[in-house]
C-alpha cells in the first residue's frame, strides 16, 4: 500500500525518512548548472513539463522552477525521441543515409534531405543538372511555406487560440498533397537523391501548383488577418523574449530567430547554394527581437517564398532531373559540409568519407536543437504562461531536436 | 572560396597549423594541435581581419585511432566559412577546453559531444549526458560501440552486447569496426 | 419454467408490473385515507414546499441545459474550425453531449493515492451545487421565477461566489502542482472580478432602487431603448467583461489553460467528478448569459410591444362530443391531405413514404401553430421564448468568442480588472448616482 505512494520530494509537508525506499531519490547533481537548478530558494517549487503535456512541441520535457507563477529557472530535458541518426547513418550506404534523414524534423522534411545530399555531392564532385536544381528550389519553398504555416497555428494554440491551426492547415494540407503528388509520401518525401531527384514534376502535381499559386496570397494574407490584429495576441508576445543580435549570434542561433534579431544571415543569399543567386528575394528582418518579431518574419518569409515560386516557375529549364551516377557510391577520402536555409535555421551536414561506400563519420547539425537552449535564458522571471509563447514563436521541432 | 582567406590564415598561424589551409568548394579547412585549440578559436573570433563569430556547428569524430573536435564557423565580415578540425585527442580520456567562453551557444552542442563520444569539454558548466539516460554507461557514436546488427562480427561474436560496462579506457582493448586515420 | 423463456423486456415487464399496481393501489390508498391532511400541510408550508419544488425543478433544468450547451459549443466551434464536429449520434450528432454525459457516469471515478480524499470527493459537490442554486433567482418570465425574492441579485453573487472556493478546495486537495496552481489562479481571478462585477451593477440599483431582478426586468418595460445597456452602456461593458471572467471562458480561461497547467483544478479528476465540473462550467455560462440579458437587456420583455390584441379564443369545452373527435380525426385527415401530393408528385416516392411525410409536415405544421398560438396568447411563453432567444444569442456570443480569441495573460488579466474595470465601475456609480441626484430618477 505504501508503495504505491510517492509524493513529490520539495513538498514541505513531506517528511523523507532516510532509509525509505518507496520514495524518489533525489537526484544527485552531476554538474555545476544542475547544482544550482536543483537547489530551492524561499518559496521555489518544480513544475515539471511534458514529456506528456498539452503545450510542448513533441515530446520535450521541461523542468520549471517557479516561484509562484514566475519562473525562475528552466532544465529542458530531451532525449525522448532520440533514434541515433548519425550512427544509424554510419552503417548504411550513402543512398540510405537519406532516408535516415528524413524522419528528422518531420514538418519540413526536405530540408534534412537536401542537408546530406548538398555534402554528399561535394564529396562526389557530382554537377546536378539545372532542372533538378530548380525543382529542389521549388519544392523546398513550398515545403517552407508549409512548415510557416504550420508555425502560425502552433503559436496562436499555444497562447489558447483553437481556430488559426486549423485554418493554417488549409495551406499545409494543400502542400502537401501536392508534394504527396509529385514525391508518393505526404510526410517524409524522401525526394532528392545524389546527383538530382527522384522523378520529373508531373502533371498532377503542376495543375495543383497552378491552382494553389491563383489564390496562395490571398487565402495567406486572410489567415494572417484572422491573428495580426488580435489585440491579445500582439499584447501577450510583444516584448516578449527580446533577443539582442550579440547574444543571438554568441548563442548560435541561425535562421528566422537570428533575423527577427535584426541580423541579415541568410544562407539563400550569403552562401548561395543551388539556383539562389539567380533568383530575386528578399531577406527580411526586424530588429525587436521578440517573439512577436519572429513571428513576423516567418510571415514575411511565406511571402518571398511565394515570389520565388513564382520565378521559379518562369525560369524552369527543360532537361534531365538526374545526374549519371553509379549505382553504388565510392566517393574519394574527404570531408565536406553541406549546409541549407531552412524554415527553422541552417541544416547542416558534415559528411566524412574513407573510401568506402558508407560514410565514416556523419553529424547533423539541427538548428532547432541550438534555439531550445534560449528557452531558458528567455523566458527567466517572465509567467509560466510566457514559456509557451517563446517556445512556440523560436519553433523547435522535437524529432531535429532529439536526432 | 576566397584565396586570400588562406593566405591570412597560413599568416596568422603558420606553424600551428598540422597541415595545409585546404580549399574545396566553399569551404575552408585548418588542422591545429589539441593544445593551441583554445587559442586558435579566440584569435580567429577576435582578429578583425578574420572575424569568425558564428558557431554554425560543433561535433566530435572519433577515427578509431584518436578523437576530434571540429568546429565550423562562419564570418559576419565576408560570408566565408571555416572548418578548425583539433586533432590529437586521446582515445582512452579525450579531453579539450570548452569553447562557451566564445559561444556560450555552444553548450548544448559539447553536452552532445560528451554524450556521444565521452569528450569532456573542461569548462562547460552543465556537461552531462543530453540525450541519453543518466545511468547509461557507454559512448555511442564511439567506434568501438556495435549496432544490433553488427553485434555478430562484435569480439563477442553475437553476442549482443551493444552497451558495455567501464570507462572509456576499457573500450580500447575491444576490436573496431573501421578506422579511418586520415578523417 | 416460464421466466426462461420470457424475453429481457417481458422479464423487465414481469418485475415491474406487479411493483407499479401494488404501488399504485397503496399510494391511492394513502392519498384517501391521509389526503387532506397532505393537502393541508403543504397549504400551511407554503414558502418550504415552493423552495423545494423550485430546487427540484432547477435541478433538473440544470442537466439538459448543460448539454445544450455542450452541443452548441462543439457543433459552433468546428464550423468555425472548418471540421464537421459531431454527426454521429442523433440528427446532427444532437444527442452527443448525452452520451458524453453518460460516458463520464460510466468511467472510473479514480481517486490518486496521497489526496486529501473529503475535500476532494465535495469540491466537484460545491462548484456544482454553488452553479446550479444561483439558477434559482433568474427571472425566466415574470410569471416564471423560482424565487423571485427582494435581494436576487445580492444572493446570486453571493451564491455564484461560493463556486471559486469549491474550486480552490479542488486545486488544493489533488496534491498536484497544476492542480495547485489552477485553483489559485481561479481564486485571484474571481475575486478579481468578482468586485467589478458587483460595482457596475450598483448604477442599476440605483436608477430601480431594487435588488429584486423581477423587478429590474420589470423597469425595463417598454421599448428596447428602455433596456439598460443603452442607459448603463460602461456598465454592460465592465459586466460583460467581469461575467467572461467568471464563468472562466476564453479569453479569460486561466484557470483551466491547458497550454500551461494541463487542466487546472480538475487534472486529477476523472469519471463523474470531472463531468460535475464540466457541467458546472456550461451550466454557469448559460446562468451568466441568463442574468446579463435580465439585467441589460430586458430579460422577458420584447423589444417592440406590438399590440394586436388578438383575439383567437378557443373553447375546446364548447365542442362536446365533438372535441374527441376531432382530437382523433385531424391527425388522420391532416396526414392524408399533405400525403397526397407527396404521393402524386413523384412516382418513386412510395406510398408509406408519402404517408410518413405527410404526418410529420402535418405534425410540424400543428406544432407550429400552436406554438404560434402560445406565443401570442400566453404571456409566460412569450416572455420565456424572448428571454431565451436573448440568453442563447450571449451563448453563441460566448463560443464565438472560445473560437476566435487566443487567451491574455493571468498578470494582463489581473492589472485590467484592477487598473481598468474597477476605476471604470467606480465612475460609472459616480455619474449615475450624480445624474439621478441633478436630474431624478
Amino acid at each position: 500500500m505504501a508503495g504505491q505512494m510517492r509524493p513529490s520530494l520539495d513538498d514541505p509537508r513531506v517528511a523523507i525518512p532516510a532509509d525509505s525506499s518507496w520514495y524518489e531519490p533525489a537526484p544527485t547533481p552531476k554538474t555545476e548548472r544542475q547544482a544550482e537548478f536543483l537547489t530551492l530558494r524561499e518559496g521555489e517549487m518544480f513544475v515539471n513539463m511534458g514529456p506528456q503535456h498539452p503545450s510542448t512541441h513533441g515530446v520535450l520535457r521541461v523542468i520549471i522552477k517557479v516561484n509562484g507563477e514566475k519562473v525562475v529557472d528552466l532544465d529542458p530535458v530531451l532525449g525522448y525521441l532520440h533514434r541515433g541518426v548519425e550512427k544509424l547513418c554510419e552503417n548504411a550506404d550513402y543512398h540510405q543515409a537519406i532516408c535516415y534523414t528524413d524522419p528528422l524534423e518531420y514538418v519540413s522534411s526536405l530540408f534534412c534531405e537536401a542537408a546530406p545530399v548538398a555534402a554528399f555531392e561535394k564529396l562526389m564532385d557530382v554537377d546536378v543538372p539545372r532542372r533538378a536544381q530548380y525543382i529542389r528550389v521549388l519544392t523546398m519553398e513550398l515545403n517552407r511555406i508549409a512548415s510557416h504555416t504550420l508555425f502560425q497555428g502552433w503559436m496562436a494554440l499555444d497562447l489558447g487560440g483553437i481556430t488559426p491551426i486549423l485554418w493554417s492547415f488549409i495551406e499545409r494540407d494543400e502542400i502537401v498533397d501536392m508534394l504527396a503528388a509529385l514525391t508518393g509520401q505526404k510526410l517524409l518525401y524522401n525526394y532528392y537523391r545524389i546527383g538530382g531527384v527522384n522523378g520529373d514534376l508531373n502533371h498532377e502535381f503542376m495543375s495543383r501548383l497552378g491552382t494553389w499559386m491563383s489564390r496562395a496570397a490571398a487565402q495567406i494574407d486572410s489567415n494572417l488577418a484572422l491573428i495580426n490584429e488580435n489585440e491579445i495576441f500582439v499584447r501577450r508576445t510583444r516584448g516578449l523574449g527580446v533577443l539582442d543580435a550579440k547574444t543571438a549570434l554568441k548563442m548560435g542561433v541561425t535562421g528566422p530567430n537570428l533575423r527577427a534579431s535584426g541580423v541579415p544571415f541568410d544562407l539563400r543569399r550569403d552562401r548561395p547554394y543551388l539556383v539562389y543567386p539567380e533568383l530575386e528575394f528578399d531577406v527580411p528582418t526586424r530588429d525587436e527581437g521578440d517573439s512577436l518579431a519572429r513571428y513576423l518574419v516567418r510571415m514575411d518569409e511565406i511571402k518571398q517564398s511565394i515570389r520565388i515560386i513564382d520565378q521559379v516557375l518562369h525560369e524552369m529549364p527543360d532537361g534531365p532531373v538526374m545526374a549519371k551516377l553509379p549505382r553504388l557510391l565510392r566517393p574519394r577520402p574527404g570531408r565536406a559540409f553541406g549546409a541549407v536555409e531552412g524554415p527553422r535555421g541552417v541544416y547542416g551536414t558534415y559528411a566524412i568519407s574513407d573510401g568506402s561506400d558508407q560514410p565514416f563519420r556523419m553529424r547533423i547539425h539541427d538548428p532547432s536543437f541550438v534555439h531550445l537552449q534560449l528557452v531558458g535564458p528567455l523566458t527567466k522571471g517572465n509567467l509560466i504562461a510566457d514559456t509557451m509563447a517563446v517556445m512556440a514563436s523560436l519553433d523547435p521541432v522535437m524529432g531535429g531536436v532529439d536526432k | 572560396m576566397d584565396r586570400r582567406l588562406a593566405l591570412l590564415l597560413a599568416e596568422t598561424f603558420g606553424e600551428r597549423l598540422l597541415t595545409p589551409v585546404r580549399q574545396r568548394y566553399d569551404e575552408t579547412e585548418i588542422r591545429i594541435a589539441l593544445a593551441d585549440a583554445t587559442d586558435v578559436l579566440r584569435v580567429v573570433h577576435d582578429d578583425p581581419a578574420l572575424r569568425f563569430s558564428m558557431l554554425i556547428d560543433l561535433c566530435g569524430v572519433d577515427t578509431g585511432e584518436e578523437m576530434h573536435v571540429v568546429y565550423h564557423l562562419s564570418s559576419s565580415l565576408s560570408g566565408d566559412w571555416l572548418r578548425i578540425i583539433v586533432a590529437g585527442l586521446d582515445r582512452t580520456a579525450p579531453r579539450i577546453a570548452s569553447a562557451t567562453f566564445l559561444w556560450p551557444g555552444a553548450e548544448w552542442m559539447e553536452r552532445e559531444t560528451y554524450d556521444m563520444f565521452g569528450i569532456i569539454f573542461e569548462g562547460n558548466r552543465d556537461l552531462r549526458r543530453i540525450y541519453m539516460p543518466d545511468d547509461y554507461r557507454s559512448f555511442p557514436l564511439r567506434k568501438d560501440f556495435y549496432l544490433a546488427d553488427d553485434a555478430s562480427r562484435s569480439p563477442a561474436a553475437g553476442v549482443r552486447n551493444m552497451e558495455r560496462v567501464g570507462t572509456p579506457a576499457d573500450a580500447t582493448a575491444a576490436t573496431l569496426l573501421r578506422k579511418s586515420p586520415g578523417a | 419454467m416460464v421466466w426462461n423463456r420470457l424475453t429481457p423486456a417481458g422479464r423487465a415487464l414481469a418485475v415491474l408490473l406487479p411493483i407499479l399496481a401494488i404501488g399504485g393501489a397503496a399510494t391511492t390508498l394513502l392519498l384517501a385515507t391521509f389526503g387532506g391532511v397532505i393537502v393541508a400541510t403543504i397549504g400551511a408550508n407554503l414558502p418550504i414546499v415552493r423552495f423545494l419544488a423550485a430546487s427540484v425543478i432547477t435541478f433538473l433544468i440544470s442537466v439538459p441545459v448543460a448539454f445544450l450547451l455542450i452541443y452548441m459549443e462543439m457543433k459552433i466551434i468546428a464550423l468555425m474550425n472548418l471540421r464537421i464536429g459531431p454527426d454521429r449520434i442523433g440528427p446532427a450528432g444532437a444527442v452527443m453531449s448525452v452520451v458524453h454525459g453518460l460516458k463520464v457516469l460510466m468511467k472510473e471515478d479514480y481517486t490518486p493515492p496521497s489526496v486529501d480524499v473529503p475535500v476532494f470527493t465535495l469540491a466537484p459537490v460545491v462548484v456544482y451545487l454553488a452553479s446550479f442554486m444561483t439558477l434559482l433567482v433568474i427571472p425566466f418570465a415574470p410569471e416564471l421565477t423560482s424565487m423571485g425574492f427582494e435581494l436576487g441579485l445580492l444572493y446570486f453573487f453571493a451564491i455564484g461566489g461560493l463556486g471559486v472556493v469549491g474550486l480552490m478546495m479542488a486545486g488544493w486537495s489533488s496534491f498536484n502542482k497544476y492542480s495547485l496552481l489552477g485553483g489559485i489562479r481561479a481564486a485571484a481571478q474571481a475575486i478579481s472580478y468578482e468586485i467589478p462585477l458587483t460595482l457596475s451593477v450598483v448604477g442599476i440599483v440605483i436608477l430601480t432602487g431594487t435588488l429584486s431582478l423581477p423587478k429590474i426586468v420589470a423597469a425595463q418595460d417598454g421599448s428596447f431603448l428602455d433596456w439598460f445597456i443603452f442607459r448603463q452602456p460602461l456598465a454592460a461593458i465592465i459586466f460583460f467583461i467581469a461575467i467572461t471572467a467568471e464563468a472562466n471562458r476564453t479569453p479569460f480561461d486561466n484557470t483551466e489553460a491547458d497550454q500551461e497547467i494541463v487542466a487546472g483544478f480538475a487534472t486529477e479528476y476523472s469519471g463523474m467528478r470531472f463531468g460535475f465540473f464540466f457541467f458546472a462550467e456550461y451550466v454557469n455560462v448559460f446562468i451568466v448569459s441568463a442574468l446579463f440579458s435580465a439585467v441589460f437587456l430586458g430579460g422577458s420583455n420584447p423589444p417592440i410591444h406590438i399590440d394586436l390584441h388578438p383575439q383567437i379564443l378557443v373553447d375546446l369545452g364548447a365542442l362536446g362530443i365533438g372535441l374527441p373527435l376531432i382530437a382523433g380525426l385531424a391527425p388522420v385527415v391532416g396526414t392524408l391531405l399533405f400525403a397526397a401530393p407527396l404521393w402524386f408528385a413523384s412516382t418513386r416516392i412510395k406510398g408509406w413514404q408519402a404517408l410518413v411525410g405527410g404526418f410529420l409536415i402535418f405534425g410540424g405544421l400543428s406544432t407550429a401553430a400552436v406554438g404560434i398560438w402560445a406565443f401570442v396568447m400566453l404571456p409566460p411563453v412569450a416572455s420565456l421564448i424572448w428571454f431565451l432567444i436573448k440568453t442563447f444569442t450571449l451563448v453563441f456570443t460566448f463560443v464565438w468568442m472560445r473560437g476566435t480569441l487566443p487567451r491574455a495573460r493571468i498578470d494582463q488579466l489581473m492589472g485590467f480588472a484592477w487598473k481598468w474595470l474597477l476605476p471604470a465601475s467606480l465612475l460609472n456609480i459616480f455619474a449615475t448616482a450624480a445624474a439621478v441626484l441633478v436630474a431624478g430618477r
